[in-house]
Order: structure tokens, then C-alpha cells, then sequence
């Protein structure tokens, strides 16, 4: 009986996946290469990686209408990881977003994956009421309290990930846009009080990023990585061979400013073939969410193309300097576990969608 | 439709979040393009300015030799610990961290004169005074390093400048954790003849910070040392070398990882080998020493030379300093106690001080009357009862506008009128011998019918000699000294220049000033038959392989006007004051060699007290200087030398003794050096013989 679903299982999604991970090892031992005392990271992604992937065809084999049903209890278990973090949370660079269930496992990222299933099965059930008040407020009630608890966690570019999900989601599922506008201006008349309940080092790096003279040592890695991926020129200088990242002139290469690496590396052919890649997954997710035979399935996918999406841009956009500094990683190239096996995830439950993209199959 | 629950808005909602997907993608490949494709060359720029650093290695200094060889500069290494303010952590926290092990280490561990460096009497009278290098606070070098920063934060910043090296090797082995701090290692100077030859060879030290620029443009580094005094300064080109650079890549932490291309290895300096004899040098210091301590004096000058070309054999100017504490990094206090020592020791008074010559100027006026005919050997001039009654040392010379009226006639007293009596009239040998000075006042300004040489012709030999111009010896600071004109007269006094004033300066006194090395370099020239040389220490320059750069040339300035007999007249005079029983100078006698010389006494005014009048003993005097310059041998000459003691009194008690024990250790000096030269060439011959010998039983 499965033969029949793998059949429409995407390979060239799968293939784009490969590639981007593969992308991402190499440019993590790149980076790592000069420091014997990471040289343990390059592992680790690779084991993340086959534990992922593993994953991946697990959830694709499973129906993901049978998640539909679980969905009360998906949402305790989002609020409790959430809320775990409050607990046995340890900090890690100043933030408490780990919890060490015997691996550190940083549960914002699954929250990601639980909301968007939490989300999608409301919205699925609603899909033809969504132009109205009510059902909008409730989604988005459903919404605020993950948020909320990713950004006291404290976590702002996760809860920033998690809000842009959700509303992408809403709005997918049928938002008029006169209620769009309102909640938009509700959102900007908001802004002044977010801005004062952000912590002191967000509000920092918001400013460093508005003027990166105020204080030169801050915006230090910001510079370098604008220096890595200048000075990589149109082929780059090679593989293990950027000044910038092998003289650890750039910190924190393997993770957030992995980009940085890659482009000073490989140039901005590499970097072009990097950002193709992202949008040919992006291409591949939201046709399965054109086919999906329901709205659940469909809103499942855009959920994983929003997280993939948003993550991309705003990680990029800080290595570039279009956007703040912010603690996110880039999907599938990044160093870290917790986010990579998320991300796997939700590309099993994306091509569980598209394996079961028709209601019968002859 | 197998699809179910699909509506339009859906399809459309899709559609725009696809082309946001695009929109966003394409801003971001556009941003890269700006940076990697229009803005790339910046960048890379940048990239390498992070990575590449230019290493200087400065080039060991020549050293200087005197002429046997003995060494009067040399090198040592010196521990520098700086700071790279690129390479300190970028954290406050961390960097005050590592300044404050830095600073522990430096202050904990041993001075510079508990580990006794390097041994040697020079260095240990100048260790015992080190430098507080140790002293800046933890803020001082914070500001420091904050103002350094500033105009470019990969140029090292001094924190200490004299390191033991047990301190540097203790900082070097904990570098891992002191990112930014480096050790140099920069050869530093060493003088071990020290106050010896201190006016001569001078001192090197860090650029003086006004003229930083200055040097910066000729490539120097601002922590280099350059010379600032005596023949370091002259020869700073030379000694200096070519600074080795080498390109090497760093990390983040300033480390080195590689060197980039072909090293440049420094070029050590060119040595100099001086025309100082370091032993003459040494018996003249002493000579002068015991003859300023017997006329209780601090302050005196005396220099040898070779009248037949120019080379400076010995040169002593008293009071001097240890040019090691300069080399060392000078402290405050003691700057203070040599720049305000009223003898002034850091001042070279053989060619910057300038003093009235006294009768040492005699011998020019000599050779001029005969060059110019005014007298003859044989002419007699002087005091004497046919020309005002008395022969008692004392001429009247008439006011030159009331020449009737005897009343207003002025007195010039010779020397000897102090005993009671006069040279009487005598002939010119006769005066140079008894420095008689009724006789040069006559020479000069003419008496009565007599017609002297007047002031012009006076000055202009005086020139011809040397005096009034810089003899060009290759010190710094030289003084021209004055020879003084009518001109110059109503310029500065605003009065005519009276035959009083040629009177005086026929005796060396008036108006007239030299240096001591202008007074020996005109004897020199009337002992070598009329040859006036520039005076030089530098007889050779050699490379670092030894091989002779550039060899001693004798500089004729210019060949004096003056026929060679005449001089041999003027030779004579000053062989007379030495072997003459009547003569000046009959201490400088010596039993084996006929020695010439002329004294001088010269009043000067002074007022050390400081109440406003020139400062005179109890009888009313003005004191004097004390002034001998000779040569010897009386036949072809081979030294020319000048004492000259400040203060001294009487030119033929206090100088001539210095004088004549310098002549003694020289010509004691010269014959154990031909009796050792024999003995070699003797073993020489011996086993030389022994060669052909055998190569001819071969054939």
C-alpha cells in the first residue's frame, strides 16, 4: 500500500534538501577547520543530519490527517515545552533557551512545527468562516500565547518567526484584507509599547544596526561579516581558503554567520547558487501547498515554506546588513541540531502532503 | 475537480506569497552583488589590511672603534614590551585583564639591576640608575593606547622600554593569554668608554617627539633611537643600516600564522673607526683632571691632534656625562642635575665654547707682519726708555683726538709690568717667547711713526687661520667663535672701532672669541708650514664585512698665504718659550724631545656671583683662562695640542704642566708601540723566513 504513496513523493525537493545540508557540512568544517576545539561540530551536523532525515521519512509516511486529531494535545505539549524552559532552562549566551533533556534541545524550534499543526488544523476547520471577526480573533488568541512564551524565553527573532508564521497561515486561510489592514495598524499603533517591553540587548542591537558607529566594537562582527563576504569577489577565495573566517576574524562562522563564510568562500556565484536552492525548495513547498487536497495539508505546507522563508531572509538579510543582528539560524546550512531536525520535520510533514495529494489512486 | 475545498482566493494568496518569496530573494541577491561586485575591491582591501602586518626588524647599528681597535659603541639587546591595540581583546573587561597581567608581570619581576644584565664597568655605573619604565599606571597605558589607536591601531604602543630579559622570556611564554602584548627585541647602545669619549661619540635615544615627523618621512619608525649627539648624530646615516621588513599574515589574535613572501633582512650599519686613540684619549682626560684639580677648576679642554693631516688623536672637554644613561632612556632628575650644572657638562666646550684666545692668538699676528712686511725678524719693537722713559711694561697710546694732550693718553701695560719692569725692545722671536705684549700691540695698531698692520689685515689672517669660521669637524654644535670688525663694532656697541681695541685684540683679549679646536687647528697650521686642515675623527668607514667603505683623506681647507720661512720664525718663537730659560713656558720641557708652544692668559668677565659686576680676586683682577697650545717635535712636527682650562689663571702655571704630561704619555706611548711592532715584525721575519725557505727545497 505505501508503494502507491511514495510514487508521489518530491524527489527534487528531497534532492534540493540534500544539497543544502550537504552545502552546510562543508561550509561548517570550513569554518571550524582553523579551531581543533570545533573541528567536533562538522560530526554533529552530520549526525543531526542522518537523525533528521530518518525522521523526515518517518513523518512522510505517516498520514498527516491523523495529526489533525491530536490537536488539543499538540498545543499542551507546545505550551509545556515552552514553559519547561522556565524551569530547567539553561542560559546559553545570556538567554534561557535550552532545555537539556539529555541532549540540549532549544524547544522553540519544535514549537515552530507544533504551532503551525495547532494552527492549520483551526484554520482548515474555520476556512470558510475566516472572513469573519470572530474567527480571526480566536486564531489569532490560538497564536499569542507560543509567542508570548517563545519571547519571555527570551527569544524575540523566535517569536518574530513564530508571528510571521502564524499570520502568513491566517492569511492563506482566507483573511479579507480590510481585517489585514486593521490588524496591521493595530500591530504599527503597538510598536512603541514592544519597543520598550524588548530587553536592553535587543534594543541594542537595533540601534547598533541603525548606526554602526555608536559603538564599534559591538557592531565589530557585523563588519567582518560584510568584509568575509565582500572581499569574496565573483568565484570567492576557495574553500578553506577565506582570510576572514579560517583567521577567525569573523566569530561564530559556523552558526549565524555561516552565510558570510559561504559567500566569502564561494563567492557570489556560490552565494547565488545557495540562494537559488532556498527558492527552488521554496518553489517545490508551495506546490505541494497548491495541490494539497485539503486545507489542513495546505496550511501544513505553508507553515514549513513560511518558517523556511522567513528564517532565510532574516538570517541573509543580518549577514548583508539589511536587517539587525538576531539569533537565527540559516535553514539546513546553519550549524545546530534542534533546528535542522525541526526543519526535517517539517519537510516529512510536507511530503506526507504531497504523497497524499489525491483522494484515490488508480 | 479530484481536488476539494479549494477556492480562488486561495490560488491568488499563493501566488503573491510566491512572488514575495521572489521579490525578497531578489533584494538579497542584489545587496550581495553591491558588496561582493561593486564594492568588492574595498573589501578585499580591508580583508588584507586584517591579515597582513608589516614586521620591522631594525638593522644593528655600526659600531665604532677608536684607531687600535677598542670599542667605543656597540650594541646590546634590549627587551621592549608594546602593545598592538588592533590585537588586544575587543572586550573592556578582558582587555583590562590582560594590561593588568601585563603590568603585574613587569612590576614583580626583578629590575633591570638586581639581574645584572651584562657585566662591565660602564653598564653597572648605569644599570644602578634605571629607568623607571615600569611606572606608567593601568590608566596611563590605557590612555595611551586609546590616543595611539587613533591614528592607526596597528602601530605598537610603548609600555615599558627596558625589559630584563628574564621579565620578556616570562611574557613571551605567557602570550597565549596576552593577545596583543609583544616582546621586540631592539638592539640598544652600549658605550663602555662611557664619560671618556661621551663629547666625541655622543648618544643615541628615542626621536625627540617634536622632530617625530621628520624622521618618520626619512622611514623611520617612531620607537627607533637615533642618534642625537656627537659623531652619533654627524653619522647617523652611516651607523644606521637599512631596517628589515617582513610581510607576515595574522589571526585574529594578532598571532603569526606565516610570512608572506620574501623576507627583507636588515643591513646592519657601517662601522666607524675613529682617528681617536683611546689610550692618548685616556692620558689626556688625566692630564687635564689633575690640572683642573690643582687649580681648582671643573671646566677645561684639551685636545691632541695630527698637525699633518687633520686626525684627532684625543679630544677631552671637561666636565662630561655618561652618555650610557642617555642610551638607556635618561630620567628626569638626572637630565635636570647635567642641563643645570652651571660647568655644563653636556655642552662640548672644545668646539662650542668660546673664549677669549689670550696670547695662544699671538702667533697670527706674528706670521702676518712678516707675510706682509710691516716687520722683519730683526725688527725691534717694544717698551723701552727711548720712547716714553721707562722700559717698566707700559706704553701710552695718545687719545686719537687730542693726540697733543699727553693727559688723556691711555696706558697698555704688558704682562711683565706686574713684576716692575719691561721686555724692553726685543725682536719678534723674543716676543713670542716671552709673550710680550707691548710688542703685539705695536705689531697690530702701529706706535708712533711705527705703522702696524691695522685691523684689517689683522682680521683677515686671523680668518686665514681659521677663526671666525667652523672648522667643519664632524661634531654638531660647533661654534664659529668671532672675529670682530669696525663694522661689527658699530653694529654692536655702537662705537668706532680705536687703535685700543687692535691693541687688545693683538693679545687674543678685546673682542675676539675662538674655540679651543680653532686655537690647535691654527697651531697645527703653523707647525705643518702653513697647511690649515679640517679637523676629523672619522678615519675610516668599514662595512659590516670589514672592508673599508671610505679611508682617511686628509681635507686641506685652504693652503695659508704665508711664505714658509716666516713661519719658521713663529716656530721658532714658540720653541723659545718652551726651551728658553726666560721663556713662558719651561714646564713643558721634556728631556728627549724639543717641544714648541705658546701660552696665553686670557681675563674674561664673569659674574658668577651674580651682583650685577663682573666677578674679581682681591687685587682687582679679572680672572683669566689658562691657554697652552704646542707641538712637538720642533722639527717635523707630529702632534699639535691645545689645554685649555677655564678659569685656570696663569696659561704657564696651570697649562703648561697638563700639557707637557700629555706630551709625555704620548711619545711614551708611541715608543712602546714601535718597540711592540718590532717584536711582531721580528717573530714575523722568523717564522716568515721559515716559508720561502721550505717552497725553495720544494723546487
Amino acid at each position: 500500500m505505501a508503494g502507491r504513496y511514495w510514487r508521489h513523493f518530491d524527489i527534487v525537493l528531497l534532492v534540493v534538501t540534500l544539497l543544502l545540508i550537504g552545502l552546510g557540512i562543508t561550509m561548517i568544517h570550513s569554518a571550524t577547520s582553523s579551531v581543533p576545539e570545533l573541528a567536533v561540530l562538522t560530526q554533529r551536523q552530520i549526525i543531526y543530519a542522518g537523525v533528521g532525515l530518518a525522521l523526515m521519512f518517518l513523518m512522510a509516511a505517516v498520514d498527516y490527517r491523523l495529526l489533525s486529531s491530536l490537536s488539543l494535545v499538540l498545543y499542551v505539549v507546545t505550551l509545556g515545552f515552552l514553559g519547561a524552559v522556565f524551569v530547567t532552562g539553561q542560559a546559553l549566551v545570556g538567554a534561557q533557551r535550552w532545555i537539556d533533556i539529555g541532549l540540549s534541545v532549544q524547544p522553540s524550534e519544535p514549537a515552530k512545527l507544533l504551532t503551525i499543526l495547532v494552527l492549520a488544523r483551526f484554520l482548515a476547520d474555520h476556512e470558510e468562516e475566516m472572513g469573519r471577526w470572530r474567527y480571526v480573533l480566536a486564531a489569532i488568541a490560538m497564536l499569542i500565547p507560543p509567542v508570548v512564551l517563545t519571547y519571555l524565553q527570551p527569544h524575540l527573532s523566535g517569536a518574530i518567526v513564530l508571528l510571521a508564521v502564524g499570520a502568513v497561515m491566517i492569511f492563506m486561510s482566507g483573511l479579507r484584507w480590510l481585517h489585514a489592514l486593521v490588524f496591521g495598524l493595530a500591530g504599527a499603533a503597538a510598536a512603541p509599547v514592544l519597543w520598550f517591553s524588548l530587553q536592553d540587548y535587543m534594543q541594542e542591537r537595533v540601534l547598533i544596526f541603525l548606526n554602526p558607529q555608536s559603538d564599534p566594537a559591538a557592531s565589530y562582527n557585523i563588519e567582518q561579516a560584510l568584509i568575509s563576504i565582500g572581499s569574496g569577489g565573483w568565484l570567492g577565495k576557495g574553500l578553506f581558503r577565506g582570510s576572514q573566517s579560517q583567521l577567525q576574524f569573523l566569530r561564530v562562522s559556523h552558526a549565524d554567520f555561516i552565510f558570510s563564510v559561504l559567500a566569502e568562500e564561494l563567492g557570489f556565484i556560490g552565494a547565488l547558487v545557495l540562494l537559488l536552492l532556498l527558492v527552488i525548495m521554496l518553489w517545490r513547498l508551495l506546490r505541494i501547498a497548491e495541490m494539497a487536497r485539503d486545507g489542513f495539508g495546505r496550511l501544513i505546507v505553508v507553515g514549513v515554506a513560511t518558517v523556511v522563508f522567513v528564517q532565510s531572509v532574516i538570517n541573509i538579510g543580518m549577514n548583508l546588513r539589511l536587517l539587525p543582528v538576531t539569533g537565527i539560524p540559516l535553514p539546513f546550512v546553519s550549524h545546530g541540531g534542534s533546528s535542522l531536525v525541526t526543519l526535517l520535520l517539517g519537510l516529512g510533514l510536507a511530503q506526507s502532503v504531497a504523497m497524499r495529494h489525491r483522494k484515490i489512486e488508480f | 475537480m479530484v481536488r476539494t475545498r479549494r477556492p480562488r482566493r486561495t490560488v491568488s494568496r499563493l501566488l503573491l506569497l510566491r512572488m514575495a518569496v521572489v521579490l525578497a530573494f531578489i533584494t538579497l541577491a542584489a545587496q550581495l552583488w553591491r558588496l561582493q561586485i561593486v564594492q568588492g575591491d574595498d573589501f578585499r582591501w580591508r580583508a588584507n589590511s586584517n591579515r597582513f602586518r608589516l614586521l620591522s626588524q631594525e638593522a644593528p647599528r655600526g659600531v665604532i672603534y677608536d684607531r687600535q681597535g677598542h670599542i667605543l659603541a656597540r650594541n646590546r639587546p634590549r627587551y621592549q614590551v608594546v602593545v598592538i591595540p588592533e590585537d588586544l581583546p575587543r572586550d573592556e573587561m578582558e582587555q583590562t585583564k590582560v594590561l593588568r597581567r601585563l603590568k603585574y608581570l613587569l612590576e614583580t619581576m626583578p629590575t633591570a639591576e638586581e639581574s645584572a644584565l651584562t657585566p662591565g664597568k660602564a653598564t653597572t655605573a648605569s644599570a644602578a640608575t634605571p629607568t623607571p619604565s615600569t611606572g606608567l599606571s593601568l590608566a596611563e597605558v590605557q590612555a595611551r593606547i586609546a590616543e595611539a589607536a587613533q591614528a592607526s591601531s596597528f602601530r605598537p604602543v610603548l609600555v615599558s622600554g627596558n625589559v630584563p630579559r628574564e621579565v620578556a622570556l616570562r611574557i613571551e611564554e605567557e602570550s597565549p593569554n596576552l593577545p596583543g602584548v609583544r616582546v621586540q627585541v631592539q638592539p640598544r647602545r652600549e658605550y663602555p668608554s662611557a664619560s671618556l669619549t661621551a663629547h666625541v661619540i655622543g648618544y643615541t635615544g628615542p626621536i625627540p617627539s617634536e622632530s617625530v615627523e621628520t624622521y618618520v618621512e626619512r622611514g623611520y619608525l617612531p620607537t627607533d633611537h637615533v642618534g642625537l649627539a656627537g659623531l652619533e648624530a654627524t653619522f647617523e646615516d652611516e651607523l644606521r643600516g637599512q631596517a628589515g621588513q617582513r610581510a607576515i599574515v595574522v589571526d585574529v589574535h594578532g598571532r603569526e600564522v606565516r610570512t608572506v613572501g620574501e623576507p627583507q633582512a636588515p643591513v646592519p650599519g657601517h662601522n666607524l673607526v675613529l682617528t681617536i686613540d683611546l689610550q692618548l684619549q685616556q692620558a689626556v682626560e688625566e692630564a687635564l683632571l689633575r690640572g683642573l684639580q690643582a687649580a681648582y677648576r671643573r671646566s677645561g679642554v684639551a685636545i691632541a691632534m695630527d698637525p699633518r693631516n687633520g686626525a684627532v688623536w684625543a679630544l677631552v672637554s671637561l666636565p662630561a656625562y655618561d652618555n650610557n644613561l642617555f642610551a638607556e632612556g635618561i630620567s628626569a632628575e638626572d637630565y635636570a642635575a647635567l642641563s643645570q650644572d652651571l660647568d655644563r657638562p653636556l655642552v662640548n666646550h672644545a668646539i662650542s665654547g668660546i673664549y677669549p684666545p689670550g696670547s695662544t692668538f699671538k702667533i697670527i699676528p706674528a706670521a702676518a707682519g712678516l707675510q706682509e712686511e710691516v716687520i722683519t725678524p730683526r725688527t725691534l719693537l717694544g717698551d723701552g726708555e727711548e720712547l716714553d722713559g721707562a722700559n717698566d711694561g707700559v706704553i701710552w697710546l695718545p687719545n686719537k683726538y687730542f693726540p697733543w694732550d699727553r693727559r688723556q693718553d691711555r696706558p697698555f701695560y704688558c704682562w711683565v709690568h706686574k713684576l716692575g719692569y719691561g721686555h724692553g725692545r726685543i725682536s719678534l722671536v723674543t716676543a713670542i717667547a716671552e709673550s710680550c705684549d707691548i710688542y703685539f700691540y705695536q705689531l697690530a695698531g702701529g706706535y708712533g711713526k711705527f705703522e702696524g698692520l691695522g685691523l684689517e689685515r689683522l682680521d683677515q689672517y686671523a680668518q686665514l687661520f681659521g677663526l671666525g669660521h667652523l672648522t667643519g669637524i664632524d661634531l654638531p654644535a660647533e661654534n664659529a667663535g668671532l672675529v670682530p670688525d669696525a663694522r661689527w663694532k658699530r653694529q654692536t656697541y655702537g662705537e668706532n672701532w680705536v687703535t685700543g681695541d687692535t691693541y687688545n685684540m693683538a693679545i687674543g683679549q678685546g673682542y675676539i672669541l675662538a674655540t679651543p679646536l680653532q686655537m690647535v687647528n691654527a697651531t697645527a697650521a703653523v707647525a705643518n708650514d702653513g697647511y690649515l686642515y679640517r679637523p676629523q675623527l672619522v678615519y675610516q668607514i668599514t662595512g659590516a664585512d670589514g672592508q673599508v667603505l671610505r679611508d682617511f683623506t686628509p681635507e686641506l681647507i685652504r693652503e695659508l698665504p704665508i711664505a714658509r720661512e716666516h713661519l719658521a720664525v713663529v716656530r721658532e718663537g714658540m720653541y723659545r718659550a718652551v726651551n728658553w730659560e726666560h721663556g713662558t713656558a719651561t714646564k713643558a720641557r721634556l728631556p728627549d724631545v724639543a717641544v714648541a708652544g705658546k701660552t696665553g692668559t686670557a681675563e674674561f668677565f664673569t659674574d658668577r656671583d651674580q651682583d650685577g659686576w663682573p666677578d674679581r680676586d682681591a687685587q682687582g683682577h679679572l680672572p683669566t683662562h689658562a691657554w697652552f697650545t704646542a707641538f712637538a717635535p720642533y722639527e717635523e712636527p707630529e702632534i699639535a695640542l691645545v689645554v685649555f682650562i677655564e678659569g685656570g689663571g696663569e696659561g704657564s702655571t696651570v697649562a703648561v704642566p697638563v700639557a707637557a704630561e700629555i706630551l709625555r704619555a704620548y711619545f711614551d706611548l708611541q715608543k712602546s708601540r714601535a718597540a711592540a711592532e718590532e717584536m711582531v715584525a721580528s717573530m714575523e721575519e722568523d717564522t716568515g723566513a721559515a716559508v720561502p725557505d721550505e717552497a725553495n727545497h720544494g723546487r
